[in-house]
């Protein structure tokens, strides 16, 4: 038995990791289904999902010229890497330019944190898979640069020292117990299963990170190429805070991640978050454009086998949005989660599940081309996939040594890729007879022969385990006599069927929009009160404020200016500041508008750093104007296209990541209120 | 009189003969003659699906020459031999001058046993009759690959007698796969059990396919597990009269 199918045996025989798998199938695929529920033209929208990409991958140098010219313009430092060395020596270098910041000073360092820290670079990171395909914390660690993985599911593997086991839940594989050890391990605190406590001990660590980190990294989930823009989405807050605490943000991107403008950004993010967790939006949707005042930005465009992929027969793999909805409906996923996704070497691919399974080997070579042969071709991929990528298509193409090869050479081998020499010579044989009548009549009878002296007696062979099929199936009997044999070309000698005969009806047509104009803001309050947030209609927001400030105990808060009336919030002794101050436990700004269908509102960079008082306090408390409530995202994106950095907040922050429980409040606010002025 | 060139398929051809003598009966009911090429083997899947393009190439042509020589639609007992002729014969000819629009030719022409009755025919009720409850697992090539669903389940609605159940998490692969289930029969075990133990949750003691290569696989782990419960072809069943 080949190490790939040990190690799958081992997967099977993990009892808390069957269990952890199950979990994340079932209620990924639920969420998936419910989400989807709420755009009847879902099956469009994915046709117009894929026709966007295949336009952008076609085209994808006139896209990535506007998409650079404009970043250029915008003042963000373009690099581009044309393998996994050149983007790590970008980073790199960037490390060493990077003005370090005194920790010398900071009150008290982790006791996970090393105590070289002080006089090395500190990276905080969000999550990017990018940087797992090209292996950068590896890189960074051996140069002595300190790299923290700050997304809850990618910091727990991180102090594992593992490889994420799932593209978007990183440490899905994980019971809470695990979870409970190691943090009792690493990070010193009592042992506990409970997920907030657990969440809160993240939150307090990685927070201090946020705050004295040199430099920030994240990954990129959509470059815009008309404004430039890079779209971020993650829940938690943690990519907020890479892009906007550090004095630099880097911005590590795979190269084909583009989209054309804000309209086809819109239609992929109305698939992506109901794809990736069933979520109608993500709850930080980030649109940056301009590097904010006093920070740097810098673009790290990654090819690593891109170009190579697109000129190849896997080109379609390249559309890809990475949601990882079809690792979570694949059944070979479900038995394996990612770390049994492995190459010829043993290494961990990067990529897991069926997309995994394709671009691991089209992106890093032939290491990985036996993936693809644990599959089905159930199709249950495809079914699900945002964009409709055919991965039954493009997995049968990489085991027919059609991926790209990074020695150029083009496609390598006779096909094959992955399939034990047992069954390549057993299919080889079986093509000679089946092209051949007479050949394929006589193996039938020899099969027949053979099989019935194998077993005599039952209709059923008990062939040995070794063989595959006897793990744990008996083989049928050939027939004695094939159809071949008994088939006689008749005419019809039965009469015609004498009953009615029914045809089916047609499929009841349901419209896909009521008739009824819904009424904006009651369907923001209900989607955001879905969520957790609280929305309240006022006349008087400062008053109203004010009466939950001091419900609450709050004397202190950031303000974005022009917010509240400040005459009566002085008359209150509520202290107001528009700087950022990481004690301040309540941020108040305004939003430049909302969204009915998802229950989001949109705040963009300005004075006072809205951006930041509606991240780093524990409560957010939104003025909104209810005629400012828009019906959904299309709409909301002309406000957002000449901001320096603008972001979509869809409820109280949040997580997922231990044994797929929700739990609210991680980097971000755990409480948002919105406040609707008439 | 109408004639359908009868694809029968290597797997019932020469593992449940039964099953092709079923739909040469429903189609001589509905008056419906049935010709049956004798040079006709395998679509080629195995090859296909392994990745063995050159191999998998020479069975097409075989069979698309064939077909080439015979007229009128063909139908075969088959999702995946069907999905093998309508998407992975041109995805194999690809770029071919010649066999490509030969390739198409036959896909053009190929129907699944049961979207030929329904969709081309407009026949939903062939008067079967049954004593006892049925369940019915989608073939994922059937399902998926050409997406036929309602065609199955609306002839069995018309089974008299029938007690339709459902099968729970029907859409999930019983683990055959063609060569998975011996490049990797440990996932394949997996999935058998899980498919059983679904079966098992419905009470039904009859299991309707529509393709042989799950009948001879989940036939197969229930004869291991020494289980009572049956596969059968659903023009066995609609064969019932």
């Amino acid at each position: 038995m080949n190490t790939f199918r040990q190690r799958i045996l081992e997967s099977i025989n993990n009892e808390n990791l069957q269990i952890a798998l199950d979990n994340n199938t079932e209620r990924r695929l639920k969420g998936r289904a419910l989400a989807f529920e709420s755009i009847p033209d879902w099956r469009e929208r994915r046709q117009r999902a894929h026709a966007v990409r295949a336009d952008v991958i076609d085209h994808l140098d006139k896209y990535l010229e506007q998409f650079i010219a404009k970043n250029e313009e915008n003042g963000v430092i373009i690099h581009r890497a044309k393998d996994a060395a050149e983007a790590i020596q970008i980073v790199l270098d960037i490390s060493k330019e990077s003005p370090q910041r005194h920790r010398e000073n900071q009150k008290e360092i982790s006791v996970h944190l090393r105590s070289s820290l002080v006089n090395s670079v500190l990276i905080a990171k969000s999550k990017s898979m990018v940087s797992e395909e090209i292996e950068l914390n590896h890189a960074l660690e051996k140069e002595g640069i300190e790299v923290i993985e700050t997304d809850l599911g990618e910091y727990i593997v991180q102090l594992r020292h593992e490889r994420p086991s799932h593209i978007i839940t990183p440490a899905a594989h994980l019971k809470k117990e695990q979870v409970g050890e190691l943090f009792h391990e690493k990070l010193g605190i009592p042992y506990t299963t409970d997920i907030p406590t657990l969440t809160a001990t993240a939150r307090k660590v990685l927070r201090e990170v946020f705050l004295t980190a040199d430099i920030g990294l994240s990954g990129v989930n959509f470059g815009v190429a008309e404004t430039g823009g890079i779209c971020l989405v993650t829940n938690e807050g943690n990519g907020r805070m890479v892009t906007t605490l550090p004095p630099v943000h880097i911005a590590l991107m795979g190269m084909e991640r583009l989209v054309p403008n804000l309209d086809d950004l819109a239609l992929m993010l109305s698939l992506l978050p109901r794809s990736a967790t069933g979520q109608k939006l993500t709850v930080y949707t980030q649109l940056l454009h301009k590097p904010l005042p006093n920070q740097q930005r810098h673009l790290i465009l990654l090819d690593n086998g891109r170009s190579r992929l697109r000129n190849s027969p896997l080109k379609e793999s390249l559309y890809c949005i990475r949601c990882g909805a079809c690792l979570n409906a694949c059944p070979v996923f479900r038995e394996l989660s990612g770390h049994a996704y492995i190459g010829s070497d043993l290494s961990i691919a990067p990529y897991p599940g069926p997309i995994g399974s394709v671009i691991s080997p089209g992106l890093l070579g032939e290491n990985y081309v036996q993936l693809a042969q644990a599959s089905s071709l159930c199709g249950a991929c495809k079914e699900v996939c945002p964009v409709d990528i055919d991965l039954p298509k493009l997995l049968t193409r990489v085991r027919a040594d059609m991926s790209p090869s990074p020695s150029g050479r083009g496609a390598r081998g006779e096909g094959g890729a992955g399939l034990s020499s047992s069954t390549r010579f057993g299919l080889q044989l079986f093509a000679r007879v089946a092209t051949r009548p007479w050949l394929f009549a006589v193996s039938q009878k020899f099969a027949s022969l053979g099989t019935f002296l194998l077993s005599p007696i039952s209709r059923w062979v008990r062939l040995p385990a070794f063989t595959g099929w006897g793990l744990s199936k008996d083989f049928p009997r050939f027939a004695g006599k094939t159809f071949r044999d008994g088939y006689k070309n008749t005419s019809v000698d039965g009469e015609l069927l004498n009953r009615p005969v029914y045809k089916l009806s047609k499929p009841r047509f349901t419209p896909a929009h009521s008739n009824t104009l819904p009424l904006f803001d009651i369907q923001f309050s209900t989607e955001l009160a879905a969520l957790g947030g609280h929305v309240h209609s006022t006349h008087n927001p400062t008053l109203d404020v004010i009466q939950l400030l001091k419900s609450r105990g709050v004397d202190k808060i950031h303000l974005e200016p022009n917010t509240l009336d400040e005459i009566l919030l002085r008359a209150a002794s509520i202290e107001f500041t528009h700087e950022p101050d990481p004690q301040i436990t309540v941020g108040v700004t305004n939003a430049i508008c909302g969204l009915a269908d998802t229950g989001s509102v949109l705040i963009v960079d300005g004075a006072g750093d809205p951006l930041k008082a509606s991240l780093l306090p524990e409560i957010h408390i939104v003025i909104l104007k209810s005629s400012n409530i828009l019906p959904s995202l299309p709409a909301a994106l002309r406000f957002v296209k000449n901001t320096s950095a603008a972001v979509f907040i869809t409820g109280p922050s949040r997580t997922a990541d231990i044994e797929m429980t929700l739990t609210i409040g991680v980097h971000g606010p755990k409480e948002i209120y919105v406040f609707l002025t008439t | 009189m109408t004639t359908v060139q009868l694809f029968v398929t290597c797997l019932v051809d020469s593992f449940f003969p039964q099953t092709g003598q079923a739909v040469v009966d429903i189609f001589h009911r509905l008056g419906i003659g049935v010709d049956f090429a004798r040079e006709q083997t395998c679509c080629g899947q195995p090859a296909f699906n392994a990745g063995l393009r050159k191999d998998a190439r020479a069975i097409a042509e075989h069979t698309i020459k064939v077909f080439e020589k015979t007229t009128g639609d063909i139908v075969t007992p088959s999702g995946s031999c069907a999905h093998m002729f309508r998407h992975n014969y041109p995805e194999l000819f690809e770029g071919d001058s010649v066999w490509y629009p030969r390739a198409k030719a036959l896909a053009a022409r190929t129907y699944e046993f049961t979207e030929y009755l329904v969709d081309k025919l407009g026949v939903t009720d062939l008067g079967a009759k049954w004593n006892g409850m049925l369940t019915y697992h989608p073939s994922c090539h059937t399902l998926r690959g050409i997406n036929v669903d309602r065609q199955p389940r609306a002839l069995l609605a018309n089974v008299k007698g029938a007690t339709l159940v459902g099968l729970p998490h029907a859409e999930e692969c019983c683990g055959f796969g063609g060569i998975m289930s011996v490049e990797h029969p440990e996932l394949s075990a997996e999935w058998l059990k899980r498919k059983i133990t679904n079966l098992e949750a419905t009470k039904s003691p009859t299991l309707v396919v529509t393709d042989a290569g799950c009948l001879m696989h989940i036939a197969g782990g229930l004869h291991r597990a020494s289980k009572s419960q049956r596969v059968m072809h659903i023009a066995e069943v609609l064969r019932n009269w």
